[in-house]
């Protein structure tokens, strides 16, 4: 038996007022807690999707939105622009190297994107099974949209106009899985990537793509491809399709897109991803873009930047919310005590009479209230991650709220010494009480 | 032994109470009488130590309390003296047998259960050694009371008032159970009342 002991036994009997403290103190420490975590998630998930990309090049509009659509795939495209415009920029000397994407069309929710392969390699994105595509037509599905949707290789399937599952379905032309990423935590796990030819395939722009086979490949080919029911392209059929340009399609693995003579005149695409050379290029190049093109330049840091500014000012109406419950839980303990207090004068008079020294009363009072916020706190924590964990289970496919954080991310750091001080604050007026008790007074007053 | 030499005390200063001049050997008891408003309780409040005389000096096992630290005071206390009030008063959280040990605790002596227990045994209380003290009649509170007061094996055992809400048979139970724990341990026993049904179980008593 010892004072920590009888803490907790007061605080054992008094299951009504205990609890309402210990609660108050976890839904404050809670939901502070948990909008710590998803923030971080969510800041975490955007700058990774950044990462690697200095700007993206699109059709005039909101610059937020071309992030958005072009970067994380959250929202609609701003509107095509041509190929060719877009490779004036890749040719200029302050570019490292740009890649083209092309998409509009979805399946089961997940979007089709045209692109070469540089897209996958930007996030570090390894296949799992498989291969890349070697040929319009064929694509490689993102981790999720292979679990989602329990595709395996050799699967086909439609895609659907636009990027609700009850769009039109473009059902002339089936895609054909050919290989599977590993899972990347990154944007690339919820996407199917092909290439450019077969989107604008798909929306019928068949005639913009003109490798140099295809070139060489006279207009009838293209005729033939079109009045050719696009359905019996199977395994089967292929060989007979793409007479032309199978063969190049083995040796090669991608056109050149960034070379203007490998494409048509009205090949568009949706944007561009650019990669500077130097950094000095972010001062000069989105404005020179914005200013002497038709074409619009958007800098994702400074987008997501001004984003999380926005959302930062939710987030923190929501956490003043939660620390004035915080305070709410301090007063709520500082009640129970000073009310347990005011009942318990003789018996704390009598355990100085025992012997127990002024600071062994103090301690009592203030390990009750420390218990308290401590509990609380620790339920907080635990809860926070819990809902985490429950909300990302079901929200996971779609916005790759994985890797949740069990451990106290620096964010939270602060709720330790908070709830220790608010467990000190509330016992401060019961402890100077319990310290300044008259014991003879108190024993005197039967 | 205790030795109290002289004492006198004010709360405010004008009014003085004067106390006798008491002695007593180990094994002894004494009762001391008075009406009520003479000081009794002033004066059992000095001897324990939680007061602190205007003059004169109080000894116990011949150490002087005036030279004790409040806090030394404290564990002195706790160490040699028992004290039992008029009426009962316990940790209400803890049960009857975790009252006796967490006031060994306090003392600073080692928190023997079985002692205890065997405590609440003699004094009839071994069936209720797990209840709360709440639970417990009048009368059994007021033994419990004393197991408190002596399960420390103090050397001296003060008790304020003990019998006075006590019919005529707990009294009788309650002062031959005082006495008996106090020849156990051989320690001096002090009982301050008004209650004149303890004059016959007393060799020595003076009136204050």
């Amino acid at each position: 038996m010892n004072i920590i002991k009888l803490s907790w036994q007061n605080l054992k009997s008094n299951p009504l007022s205990t609890t309402l403290s210990l609660l108050l103190m976890t839904l404050g420490v809670g939901v502070i807690s948990l909008l710590l975590l998803i923030n971080n998630q969510v800041d975490q998930q955007l700058q990774k999707n950044i990462r690697g990309i200095d700007m993206v090049i699109g059709a005039k509009g909101s610059p937020l939105q071309l992030i958005l659509s072009s970067v994380y795939h959250i929202d609609n495209p701003t509107g095509n622009i041509p190929l060719k415009e877009a490779n004036k920029i890749t040719k200029t000397s302050m570019v490292d190297f740009t890649i083209p994407l092309s998409f509009g069309d979805s399946y089961q929710g997940f979007r089709i994107v045209g692109t070469t392969r540089n897209y996958p390699e930007l996030y570090q994105a390894e296949l799992n099974e498989g291969q890349y595509w070697t040929q319009s037509m064929q694509v490689v599905l993102g981790s999720t949209v292979a679990k989602v949707n329990e595709l395996k290789i050799g699967d086909t399937f439609f895609g659907t106009h636009g990027f609700q599952e009850d769009g039109h379905v473009h059902d002339q032309y089936s895609y054909e899985v050919v290989g599977i990423m590993s899972h990347s935590n990154s944007t690339i796990d919820n996407l199917i990537l092909t290439n450019l030819e077969s989107v604008w395939k798909v929306h019928g722009h068949n005639d913009d793509t003109h490798s140099h086979d295809h070139q060489n490949c006279d207009h009838d080919h293209h005729n033939d491809e079109h009045n050719h029911d696009h359905h019996n392209c199977d395994h089967d059929h292929h060989h007979d399709h793409q007479n032309c340009d199978h063969d190049h399609h083995h040796e090669s693995i991608e056109i050149d897109y960034t070379d203007n003579n490998n494409i048509s005149d009205n090949a568009m695409i949706t944007s561009m991803l650019v990669k500077f050379r130097s950094p000095v290029a972010l001062i000069q190049l989105p404005r020179r873009v914005n200013e002497s093109t038709n074409l619009q330049a958007a800098v994702p840091t400074f987008e997501i930047g001004r984003l999380t500014k926005l959302l930062g000012f939710g987030v923190q109406t929501i956490n003043a919310i939660a620390f004035i419950i915080i305070i709410v839980s301090g007063l709520s303990i500082f009640i129970s005590l000073f009310n347990s207090l005011k009942k318990r004068r003789y018996e704390l008079a009598l355990m100085r009479v025992q012997g127990a020294s002024k600071w062994q009363l103090v301690q009592l009072v203030v390990y009750e209230g420390l218990a308290l916020s401590i509990m609380g706190l620790i339920f907080g924590l635990v809860i926070s991650r819990l809902t985490l964990l429950s909300i990302s289970f079901f929200i996971e496919q779609k916005y790759n709220l994985a890797n949740i954080q069990f451990h106290l991310i620096n964010q939270e750091l602060w709720l330790v010494p908070t709830a220790l001080l608010i467990g000190l604050g509330a016992s401060l007026i019961p402890t100077i009480l319990t310290y300044n008790i008259n014991i003879t007074k108190t024993l005197s007053n039967v | 032994m205790l030795k109290s030499d002289s004492i006198t005390f004010s709360y405010d200063g004008y009014k003085e109470f004067c106390f006798p001049n008491i002695q007593l050997d180990q094994g002894q008891n004494l009762l001391i009488l008075g009406e009520s408003g003479v000081g009794k309780t002033t004066f059992i409040q000095l001897l324990a130590g939680l007061l602190k005389p205007k003059s004169g000096d109080i000894e116990l096992n011949g150490i002087n309390y005036s030279t004790l630290t409040p806090n030394f005071m404290d564990q002195f206390r706790g160490k040699h003296i028992g004290m039992v009030f008029q009426k009962p008063h316990f940790v209400r959280n803890l049960s009857v047998l975790d009252n006796l040990i967490f006031s060994l605790y306090l003392s600073k002596k080692s928190q023997n259960k079985e002692r205890a227990i065997k405590l609440l045994d003699q004094i009839g209380l071994g069936n209720k050694y797990k209840s709360m003290p709440y639970e417990l009649s009048q009368g059994e509170q007021q033994r419990a009371a004393i197991a408190l007061a002596v399960i420390k094996n103090p050397d001296l055992i003060l008790a304020d008032e003990p019998t006075s809400s006590l019919d005529d048979l707990n009294c009788g139970k309650t002062i031959q159970l005082l006495k008996e724990q106090a020849s156990n341990t051989n320690a001096q026993l002090i009982i301050i009342t008004h209650d004149n049904r303890l004059k016959s179980e007393f060799n020595s008593s003076i009136t204050l």
